[in-house]
């Protein structure tokens, strides 16, 4: 893990280590409904970042005891492939990370899908992390909100997800590995655009008031972006089929 | 007609229209579907099947109970056939089925009846909001494929279509297509090119 004894620079002349400004996303492509099977999906590369995101059902609640009579459930599974990182990843089943994002990405989900249309059933989400590079939190719930709206399940709005933080004195957005591990603050947003409302909010070290409001600013204004090429690839699954 | 995303305005005051929401005086999309602006609402692309009373389902009998039959209709909630006193048909594990919906109680638990069996055949599943496409306008598009194909074809509204006979391969293709391109406009035409130019093609060769 990252310890300051040999920490990296990581602003180079002004300039973040892959050339990117402090306020510039690294490239995003979508691609909805790759999978047949599964109600909704999508397949996502965030820069170095490769995750595929599945919909299933919604279908009978299993454990039936786990049912809720006026509403759905959703249970999501987050993993990391054996091969997806440089190093940590190499046991493959739930850890304690891959668990405890997976309730946050449930929760992020349950604010926005209408689960009181499916009273007694049971939704999968499934985030399968091919490879990663830092913020698969947030690339794994952007995709997993194209995967939702593929999947015809309404819902209130389409999710997207962002890391924000602090490199030195530097606001930063969308940090890459590196930066995640030696950076000085770290904190992922996820925000319904429709009305800016926060559906997930982490944070690693420390940010001032000021510099947390100005991040706050970034993840919003970068989320322009992202919810752009969430419609684009939605719209363009059905061009796509039309041809 | 246009693609509309979930979260998406569709009037900037209050219409109830289906598959929208309001919130604070704006109307939104709350599926991915095409709007009609002539305010007749949004057509959902995807989605699961929303049983009515009335409806037409091909199931499969899943469990006999006393009395009672479990009927599968790849639908989330659960869905009996309890026959009258004067049943004409008993069915076994594994028949296939069409019958009515009499009525959805909640929970959501789906009561049929008017029961009939379907005997040999197969059974394709397809997307349920694509069904409306393939049974067609007063069941052109059905009737057309049935007619080419010489394939008998009951569809169920909750996505299990029943075929037997015929051209099965063929009309399942044509059924594949329809569901693939449900959003396109003028299908029915392009569907009926596509079935003569495929049984045109197989006549010649059968006199060849």
């Amino acid at each position: 893990m990252a310890s300051s004894s040999n920490k990296p620079e990581l602003i180079v002349n002004g300039r973040r280590l892959d050339g990117r400004g402090f306020d510039e996303l690294r490239t995003i492509k979508i691609v909805a409904s790759p999978l047949k099977n599964a109600a909704g999906s999508a397949y996502i590369e965030w820069g170095n970042n490769k995750i595929l995101a599945a919909v299933y059902g919604p279908r009978e609640a299993t454990p039936r005891h786990f049912a809720e009579s006026t509403r759905a459930i959703i249970k999501c599974r987050y993993a990391m492939a054996p091969f997806s990182g440089l190093s940590e990843h190499g046991r493959s089943g739930p850890n304690r990370r891959a668990i405890e994002i997976a309730k946050v990405t449930k929760e992020v989900f349950e604010n926005v899908v209408m689960l009181n249309e499916y009273p007694g059933s049971q939704i999968d989400l499934f985030i399968e992390v091919l490879q990663s590079d830092g913020g698969t939190r947030a690339a794994g719930i952007t995709a997993a909100a194209v995967a939702f709206a593929a999947s015809g399940i309404p819902m209130r709005d389409l999710p997207y997800a962002v890391s924000v933080g602090r490199i030195g004195d530097e606001v930063a957005l969308d940090f890459t590995m590196i930066e995640d591990n030696y950076a000085d603050s770290d904190m992922p947003m996820a925000i319904a655009p429709r009305n800016n409302d926060v559906l997930l909010l982490q944070m690693d070290g420390k940010l001032t008031r000021e510099q947390l409001s100005k991040a706050v600013s970034m993840a919003i204004g970068a989320g322009k972006g992202i919810s752009e090429i969430q419609k684009n690839a939605l719209r363009e699954a059905y061009e796509r089929s039309s041809k | 007609m246009r693609i509309v995303i979930p979260g998406e305005v569709v009037a900037e005051r209050p219409e109830r229209m289906e598959n929208t929401y309001i919130q604070e005086g704006r109307t939104y999309a709350k599926v991915l579907g095409m709007y009609d602006s002539n305010g007749r609402g949004i057509i959902p692309l995807e989605g699961a099947w929303m049983p009515r009373s009335d409806d037409t389902v091909v199931g499969i009998v899943s469990e006999v109970r006393n009395k009672v039959y479990v009927i599968d209709l790849s639908y989330f909630g659960r869905s009996l056939l309890i026959p009258g006193k004067y049943e004409e048909y008993s069915f076994s594990v594994g028949d296939v089925i069409e019958a009515r919906i009499k009525e959805v109680e909640n929970r959501p638990t789906i009561i049929l009846s008017e029961a009939k069996p379907l005997s040999e055949g197969t059974v394709m599943s397809v997307k349920p909001r694509k069904v409306l496409r393939i049974i067609g306008k007063k069941n052109t598009m059905v009737n057309q494929i049935a007619g080419f194909t010489k394939t008998s074809i009951i569809v169920g509204l909750n996505g299990l279509i029943w075929l037997r006979g015929g051209d099965i391969g063929l009309a399942s293709e044509a059924i594949r297509r329809v569901e693939r391109e449900a959003h396109v406009s003028g299908l029915t035409e392009t569907i009926r090119r596509y079935l003569e130019e495929k049984t045109g093609t197989k006549r010649e060769m059968e006199t060849g």
